[in-house]
């Protein structure tokens, strides 16, 4: 063997080396990515329709949203999740506001901050209607506050 | 730029030299374990079988998968056992990880068992390396201990009861072994205790050990003069002279390399120059290739083959036969017998005649036709635990009862 | 040697590099996302535009898993068997068919594996369908999934599993719990059968065993009852719904369906019949029930059964203790039976009772329910086999009066008997009396000597 193929050799041997070393710190991080997760689905079911009539906002305690159906416009879901450093915010029907507990947040029925500290409105998710006729809520989707699901009676 | 941060990385001169070469191995702390030149003879496939260095890749490999699956497990039962379920169905590379762990556990009992095997064979245990086999024996334990611990953590029925049959044998030791049993246990049978103090014995207590006395393994193999010469060749002078004057350098008052340019040990060691070569690249070449072979054996076992999971663990339901882990069915045939002496008398004693071999054993020669008497001992004793494995492995089946391997519904394996 | 060593080094890199390569091109395509991928085709042939069927199809695959706390279990069967909950899934090639009727027991509140059995953590199909090594609950076959409803229905009447009602009538009355141990109750002889569902989930095997029970378990001491294929089939139903599964109270607390046939079996249990009548047939000191439910509010009847008098001033009916689903059942039998129920329920042997023939009646329905039929036989006749026991056979307990005090036999009962041998060379006879002490109370023992003691022949003189 001459020193060419020599040099070749050991060239190889790191690139396939580095490929390693590459494919197996690309595989442990893939590997640190859950395969599933143990926490409450991102999309889920709420019930049907029916089970919501309209009033008082409902508070899904697992999934951490209110639901609200508005008898004009419709359903449509609010994270109850503080913008601000993520407390959960309580409804007050008496002030139709949502009070963060941690740092004294106040936002409106539609979200919008009216006291500080929070830095953005509520997030809005997406309402539709599955297959089987029941309300879902997708975490993954959020919308704006205009946006309603209208059923039509 | 990059010149200069590579030069304060990589201090000594560029390894084209003898000094760099020299150099590369002094300023590396992972690599000034090694002396800058070996001899020819030790790199030979044949004198070691590198099975010292495969025993060391495999706790490397263990420890790297043992760490990622830890990000998976909780040591709680039946979580535990829910864990493996994740690691084989959900889990991106969970199932070859845990393959991994299994099969380099697995060879690793086998390979410092050899490990073993090969240096009494070289007789490699005498002066001035007698401490050096006491540290290793007490290694032997160790990895054995890491297994027996990291056997219970699945949580299925194999695990649970191979661990309830040797804990057995430890509680049928006299005087201390009842008490031993509640302290591993944290209870008087197999449970949520146990299964944390197998937990924490398993990733920190016993890893820990096995780091320390790897290390002090290794730096004694530099301190008790490098790997011992093959046995029949020429013998190793007693010892290096002691009153060596170190040299003194203007900008240092102690260096390395002072004694090493004083040619002190170096010169005991090697004396012939031709039978010597640089560490860089030829030691390192074979040492990376040892790695390379060993993490291949066990990728290529890790998918070729899937690490046993049995049912989840029921206390109420014992297999029939429970049986330790392969490793200990020589312990569990003797225990079958007789548990306080031959379980646990005989083991004792075998284990202190091997800690102790160094100091009893006056015979200074390493040449195999010299120690005849120790080979066919040695000889013995292993091939005795061996056929009393197989036995407890193929030829016990349901209440420890005899069957042929070959009979139909025979329950072998462990 | 160097060239060697580095031609041997590159080959060893290479080999490291492909095996890593191999685990991970193997982790990157697991079975089910192409299941998934399937299903998302098929979700995008009903998509109206392209611009929809392209979003569908390529909508990311994941595992899909079912957090069942209260059943202690996750189910990833729907990663994918994703058409479960879509009706237009109805007909489409499985996996991906839609559930029948399945609103009553929504898949996000009890998953799939606590009635379908199968290995819910899986997600390769050998793997989750549970016909591996070391799973004990592989699928049940389709014609005994519904024998799952039992776990939580663990009484009255399951609508569409009439086989459950009687297979748990038949335990009952062929005194299985003389020998066997269900939920603490019951003999020794034979296995506890409180987890038999969960550890024996093999329908075939215990059909035939039922039928014969030496035919697939020869040492069995089990005697042969003669069941027909029915009542076989019944009793392995039963068998099936026993898995002991632990489980919150969200599951447990609907284990009543109020249904019609409930509520006839209430109405015969609670003799309602001595003093009502049907369409004219049945007691007379009661109102006839015939349209009681269009004379009465649904409401009105229910309030009534939790207290007669304030609903209907002067009532005589006394308050019976019936939960809100028993009087709903039995509201719901109302609205339907006829004058042909009364002469059944008639016929049945409803009737007016001293209170000697109730504690006989009562000693009898505990000797059927701690299961001493099954060892002494039906009506105490005894006949059960019991080799090596003088007279090979269990005792019929009909002249039990005639050589025994009372105390005498609520002593046996109470602390248990072993029978003497016929042949003291041969093995102990395979069937003993248990003692029962703890498990049958003062009350039913009194009962049950009472009951025996009204076996003896009428008419038949005292031997002495």
């Amino acid at each position: 063997m001459n020193r060419r193929s020599f040099l070749s050799l050991s060239t190889a041997s790191a690139a396939a080396l580095l490929a390693t070393a590459g494919m197996g710190l690309a595989g442990f991080f893939r590997f640190l990515y859950p395969g599933v997760f143990y926490e409450p689905a991102r999309r889920f079911k709420v019930g049907y329709p029916a089970d919501f009539p309209p009033g008082q906002p409902v508070f899904l305690p697992t999934e951490k949203v209110y639901l609200f159906h508005d008898p004009a416009k419709g359903f449509s879901a609010a994270s109850a999740v503080c913008t601000h450093l993520g407390c959960t915010v309580q409804w007050s029907e008496r002030d139709r506001q949502f009070d963060c507990p941690c740092h004294g947040s106040v936002f409106a029925a539609d979200g919008a901050v009216l006291r500080g500290p929070a830095p953005r409105p509520l997030t809005w998710l997406e309402v539709t209607l599955s297959k089987d006729g029941q309300l879902q809520i997708n975490k993954n989707r959020p919308v704006t506050d205009a946006y309603h699901l209208l059923i039509p009676a | 730029m990059l010149k200069s941060i590579l030069r304060s990385i990589f201090r000594g001169d560029p390894p084209s030299t003898q000094k760099g070469r020299s150099e590369l191995v002094f300023y590396n702390l992972w690599l000034h374990i090694h002396p800058a030149k070996v001899r020819k003879e030790h790199l030979k496939l044949r004198h070691t079988g590198y099975l010292g260095f495969v025993s060391f890749f495999l706790l490397l490999i263990l420890g790297a998968t043992g760490l990622a699956l830890m990000f998976y497990y909780h040591p709680y039962p039946p979580r535990a056992y829910q864990d493996m379920k994740d690691l084989q169905f959900v889990v991106f590379l969970g199932p070859f990880l845990r393959n991994m762990h299994r099969w380099a556990a697995q060879l690793l009992v086998v390979a410092v068992f050899l490990h073993l095997c090969r240096v009494f064979y070289a007789g490699a245990y005498k002066e001035p390396r007698q401490f050096n086999w006491v540290v290793g024996v007490l290694l032997l334990f160790l990895v054995l201990t890491l297994s027996f611990t990291g056997y219970l953590l699945p949580w299925d029925q194999k695990a649970f009861w191979a661990i309830t049959v040797g804990t057995n044998i430890v509680a049928s030791a006299p005087l201390v072994g009842p008490v031993v049993k509640v302290l591993l246990l944290g209870g008087h049978s197999l449970g949520i205790q146990a299964l944390l103090r197998f937990y924490v014995l398993h990733v920190a207590v016993l890893p820990g050990l096995a780091a320390a006395l790897v290390m002090v393994h290794l730096w004694r193999i530099r301190k008790d003069g490098g790997l011992a010469p093959s046995p029949s060749g020429p013998r190793e002078p007693s010892a290096p002279p002691r009153e060596t004057p170190i040299p003194s350098s203007p900008e240092k008052s102690y260096g390395l390399m002072g004694i090493v340019t004083g040619k002190p040990t170096f010169e005991v060691l090697v004396p012939e120059e031709e039978e010597a070569v640089f560490s860089y690249p030829y030691a390192f070449l074979r040492e990376g290739a040892a790695f390379l072979a060993t993490s291949a054996a066990v990728m290529a076992l890790a998918l070729l083959y899937n690490a046993p999971l049995s049912e989840v663990a029921d206390p109420s339901k014992t297999p029939n036969p429970a049986k330790a882990p392969w490793y200990f069915l020589g312990v569990q045939e003797l225990v079958s017998h007789s548990p306080a002496l031959s379980g646990i008398l005989l083991p004792s004693l075998l284990v202190l005649a091997l800690l102790f071999l160094p100091y009893y054993d006056g015979n200074p020669s390493r040449r195999p036709r010299d120690r005849v008497l120790a080979l066919s001992l040695f000889a013995l004793v292993v091939l005795s635990y061996l056929v009393l494995l197989l036995i407890g492995l193929y030829f016990r089946g349901a209440g420890w009862a005899w069957v042929w391997p070959w009979a139909k519904g025979a329950g072998g394996g462990a | 040697m160097r060239d060697r060593a580095r031609l041997v080094f590159f080959l060893l890199s290479l080999a490291n590099m492909v095996l890593l390569g191999l685990a991970l091109a193997r982790a990157a395509r697991p079975g089910w996302a192409a299941y998934q991928r399937s299903y998302h085709r098929l979700e995008a042939q009903s998509e109206p535009n392209a611009a929809a069927k392209a979003a569908v199809e390529g909508a990311p695959v994941a595992i899909a898993q079912i957090i069942l706390p209260g059943l202690q279990r996750v189910d990833r069967c729907t990663t994918c068997h994703q058409g479960v909950e879509n009706p237009a899934m109805k007909g489409a090639p499985e996996p991906f068919s839609y559930h029948p009727d399945i609103s009553r027991h929504p898949p996000s509140r009890f998953g799939c594996t606590i009635c379908h059995g199968g290995q819910g953590l899986a997600t390769d199909l050998a793997a989750a369908h549970g016909r591996v090594a070391h799973w004990h609950q592989p699928l049940l076959p389709r014609e005994y999934v519904r024998a799952s409803c039992g776990q939580c229905h663990t009484k009255g009447d399951v609508p569409g599993v009439p086989e459950l009602a009687e297979g748990r009538r038949l335990f009952d009355t062929h005194g299985c719990r003389g020998c066997h141990r269900l939920r603490g109750v019951g003999g020794t002889i034979g296995p506890d059968l409180s987890r038999e569902g969960a550890t024996r989930r093999d329908p075939a095997w215990l059909e035939r065993h039922f039928l014969d029970p030496r035919a697939v378990s020869p040492n069995s001491v089990m005697p042969n009852f003669h069941f027909t294929p029915g009542q076989a089939k019944d009793l392995t139903y039963y068998m099936l719904s026993l898995t002991g599964e632990e489980m919150s109270n969200y599951y447990t607390s609907e284990s009543v369906i109020p249904s019609i046939p409930y509520g006839r079996e209430l109405f015969a249990r609670k003799n309602c019949i001595t003093c009502h009548s049907i369409g004219g047939v049945g007691g007379k000191s009661g109102p006839d029930l015939e349209g009681v439910t269009r004379r009465h509010s649904a409401r009105w009847l229910d309030e009534h059964f939790v207290n007669p008098t304030l609903v209907s001033p002067g009532s005589t009916m006394p308050a019976y203790d019936l939960t809100s689903d028993e009087r709903t059942a039995l509201i719901r039998f109302m609205a339907v039976a006829t004058d042909k129920d009364a002469e059944a329920l008639l016929a049945g042997g409803a009737k007016a009772l001293t209170p000697e023939e109730a504690a006989v009646e009562a000693g009898a329905r505990a000797f059927v329910h701690y299961g001493c039929v099954g060892c002494h036989g039906q009506g105490a006749a005894g006949g059960v086999a019991n080799p090596n026991s003088q007279g090979g056979q269990v005792p019929s307990l009909i002249h039990v009066a005639d050589d025994y005090k009372k105390s005498e036999v609520m002593a046996i009962i109470r602390d248990g008997k072993t029978p003497p041998l016929a042949d003291p060379a041969m093995p102990a006879p395979p069937l003993t009396m248990p003692s029962w002490k703890g498990t049958v109370n003062e009350e039913d023992l009194h009962n049950i000597v009472e009951y025996l003691w009204s076996l003896k022949p009428r008419g038949e003189g005292s031997r002495w």
